[in-house]
């Protein structure tokens, strides 16, 4: 089969911690509950429905989504109203969040799972089951009905499965494809449903085993979804929309992008009736004694999990949620799982490898690896210089943030950060 | 932003430049043990000068601009290849004036490191040679050859200048004939390998190629032993220390420059121009693996190395054959130095005209 990967840029060369999850473990019920009712930087909040003191069930509605950036909270947990206060969360942006405290009897847990005959639904009560249930599109939390059901519109679009992981920790999609592979198809066949694709295209990392592809191969045969297997090459950032579309040679504005674990939660709203209270995360890096991808209620505080991993075997340097290339630092023990948690990664200093920030020399190892064809080195020195305008000249609004080049930076500045900034205020001034 | 820890990434590469300075001053501490061996201890004093001179320079900079930077250790690596081009026996004042100039003038005046213009080993290496043109070409025997320290001697590619006729035999048999020094390892290497290797091919080795390898003939400290550099710029090129394709191109196109139009001296004809003894002199090796690639006066991007490797072997080339002293690769780096931004410049231009071009097109 032909492995496909995009030309310029990228970094290829980094080594990938062995670990394979024998399978997926349920963490245990939190005490306290911190659900926050904004999923991401740039969404909106859903509306509070429940007051302080309620008593709530588990999987009870606590805030109803007001509009297409926002999705339905349910409570992962049975218990009282505690506290509706105004957090900032990891992402460091402000969100209204509830606190909630265990208490009272378990309805989704110990109950066996329903199954419901999806294929008799139409698309208009998927839709509604799925933003009744707050499923969201998990590498944005975006609800992912609407977003979806955007595409349907278009004659020809490819759904692509995104199997793919590429920074050196991060398995949570890679375990729930391997383990769950038949409820991930399905979900992916729902998704179909919604969208109606005119093909789909699974992105697995050509990293992958011939014994595990094989048995890939096998469950997409058995099923009746005509989607087609796609190895990418493993480099940084090939995960990134632009980077897949590039890859395959077509428009970004022609794909959509999901991800299993968005999958498997719209196929247990779906098919179980669940609402998305449970979000799959990996717990790893080189300070957890024993990394492991967990089954935790959202608003667990992920010092928690951390110690149902065993805790850390060393002092860790930094607390990473998702991805270390383009994921963010949590601040403290306590911050909560979230809807768009897919890993908690402990890093110890020896693989952070932070060193003071030096000038620039102009080694180009940025311009090297920048999938987006740019010179960071010199749009750094611009918008040190205010030159916004000649900065987005040689174009700054082409960098799509995968961090490649301050990984790589070896006098490590800040690039995309810096981009990040720039990039907003710019956009503000636009506004103003 | 100081601290890096709360912006991603949040994991980096290995490398960070202080990394990479002090990987590339290590891989000449060799060549310093080896130039030490052939013209005796006293030549570690030349080292020593100029690299404590470059670090007291950098660190009263540091006092001045409250911006401690010796950690970073380009200081250190500038001194060590500035030594690198002094002679074996030079008057120690040299070293130590032409490092305070490198730091002071090229390198701290223009913003410290990252902002000069020209590369301060270099441009201090120029400083030398312009200031003290007779003791920055007074070479040294090495005690291999005649047993004793400090018998000065003219390199052997001033030497062969000066000689005239002879213009039937090539290059080391007219040094051999004019009874230029060759020390006793050559002489038995030499006579092993045309034995043992060369002559199963039909071809013969002249003797003295094995001295210019190994660093036994009067020359600059960094120039001596080939062997040393050679191994040090492979580790370098390994690790992606360096951009590879500067030195590859440039040694490429002075080498087949050379064996195409050689390089004046007697026995050399059209297309058949002595390639090694070409390399093995006027220090074009060191040049290419150490001085060439420093990233911050070099282009960046492939083509645009590639463009600046090519001027950089024609000129070396042409410094090699026309100019009057041997030195021609130092002034070659420095002048691509200076052109470099307008080099990318232009091909940024070029670049950009050819897109204009293609969209036009569709």
């Amino acid at each position: 089969m032909k492995i496909r990967g995009f030309k310029h840029g990228g970094i290829d060369s980094m080594h990938r911690v062995s670990f394979e999850a024998k399978s997926i473990e349920n963490a245990f019920l939190p005490l306290n509950a911190l659900i926050s009712l904004r999923n991401g930087p740039g969404l909106a909040e859903a509306e509070a429905v429940v007051k302080l003191g309620d008593q709530v069930l588990e999987g009870q509605l606590l805030a109803r989504s007001t509009g297409a950036n926002s999705s339905n909270m349910h409570s992962s947990i049975p218990g009282i109203v505690r506290r509706i206060t105004q957090i900032k969360d990891a992402g460091s942006f402000d969100s209204l969040a509830i606190k909630i405290s265990l208490d009272g009897s378990f309805s989704v847990l110990g109950k066996r799972p329903e199954r419901y005959r999806w294929k008799a639904l139409n698309k208009g009560d998927i839709g509604y089951l799925a933003q009744d249930k707050g499923v969201v599109r998990v590498s944005t939390g975006e609800p992912l009905y609407p977003a979806l059901s955007k595409m349907s519109v278009k004659q020809e679009y490819t759904l692509i499965l995104n199997v793919l992981e590429l920074d050196p920790y991060s398995r949570v999609e890679e375990s729930l494809f391997r383990l769950r592979t038949m409820d991930v198809l399905d979900g992916c066949a729902i998704a179909a449903r919604i969208s109606k694709p005119s093909r789909i295209i699974i992105a697995i990392d050509e990293r992958y085993s011939a014994k595990t592809l094989s048995k890939i191969r096998e469950a997409i045969d058995s099923c009746e979804l005509d989607a087609k297997l796609q190895l990418f090459k493993h480099k940084i950032p090939q995960d990134h929309p632009r980077q897949l579309a590039l890859a395959l040679g077509i428009n970004k504005d022609d794909i959509f992008i999901v991800e299993p674990s968005s999958l498997i939660s719209l196929h247990e709203a779906i098919v179980s009736n669940k609402p998305h209270i449970e979000q799959y995360v990996f717990v790893g890096g080189g300070a957890i004694k024993h990394p492991a991808v967990l089954k935790a209620r959202i608003g667990s505080p992920i010092g928690d999990l951390i110690e149902e991993c065993g805790g850390f075997t060393s002092k860790p340097y930094t607390i990473v949620l998702n991805n270390p290339f383009t994921g963010r630092a949590a601040p403290d023990l306590d911050c909560a799982v979230g809807k768009t948690t897919r890993a908690i990664l402990a890093l110890t200093e020896s693989e952070a490898k932070p060193a003071p920030e030096r000038p620039c020399i102009r080694c180009s190892d940025c311009y090297e690896v920048c999938p987006a064809g740019l010179k960071p080195f010199l749009l750094h020195k611009l918008i040190q210089l205010g030159k916004i305008g000649e900065a987005k000249a040689i174009g700054l609004d082409r960098c799509i943030s995968c961090g490649a080049c301050a990984y790589i930076c070896s006098s490590r500045i800040a690039l995309v950060s810096i981009f990040d900034t720039a990039k907003k205020a710019d956009k503000d001034r636009g506004q103003n | 932003m100081k601290s890096n820890e709360l912006y991603p990434p949040y994991i980096h590469s290995w490398k960070t430049s202080a990394k990479s300075t002090w990987i590339c001053s290590g891989t000449l501490a060799p060549l310093v043990l080896w130039s030490a061996y052939l013209y005796g201890y006293k030549t570690l004093f030349v080292w020593l000068v100029s690299v404590l001179t470059s670090m007291g320079t950098e660190a009263i900079v540091s006092a001045f601009t409250k911006k401690w930077t010796l950690g970073d250790g380009s200081a250190v690596l500038s001194g060590l290849l500035l030594a690198a081009i002094m002679p074996p026996a030079i008057p120690l004042y040299i070293p130590c004036l032409s490092a305070a100039f490198a730091i002071l003038v090229v390198k701290a005046a223009f913003g410290g490191l990252g902002s000069n213009w020209m590369n301060p080993a270099l441009a201090g290496a120029a400083f030398a040679y312009v200031n003290w043109p007779k003791a920055m070409h007074e070479f040294v025997l090495p005690r291999v050859i005649t047993g004793v320290d400090g018998i000065s001697a003219s390199s052997p590619l001033s030497f062969i200048r000066s000689l005239s006729g002879g213009a039937d035999l090539r290059i080391m048999e007219a040094l051999k004939s004019a009874s230029y020094p060759l020390s006793g390892f050559d002489i038995k290497v030499t006579q092993f390998l045309n034995d043992g290797f060369f002559s199963a091919l039909g071809s013969q080795l002249p003797e003295g190629y094995i001295d210019l390898g190994l660093g036994f003939k009067p020359g600059a400290l960094g120039e001596s032993a080939l062997v040393v550099i050679i191994i040090g710029s492979v580790f370098l090129l390994s690790l992606k220390l360096i951009k590879s394709i500067i030195p590859l191109t440039m040694l490429t196109v002075f080498s087949v420059l050379v064996r195409l139009f050689g390089t004046g001296l007697p026995g050399e004809y059209l297309f058949s121009g002595d390639v090694l003894f070409a390399l093995f002199n006027g220090g074009v090796l060191f040049a290419a693996f150490y001085m060439a690639p420093e990233p911050v006066t070099s282009p960046s991007g492939k083509l645009d190395n590639f463009v600046y490797g090519l001027i950089l072997g024609v000129l070396c080339y042409v410094f090699r054959r026309w100019a009057a002293k041997p030195e021609g690769a130092v002034y070659a780096i420095l002048i691509m130095n200076v052109l470099g931004p307008s080099l990318e410049k232009m091909l940024d231009s070029i670049r950009k005209a050819i897109s204009q071009h293609r969209q036009a097109k569709r």
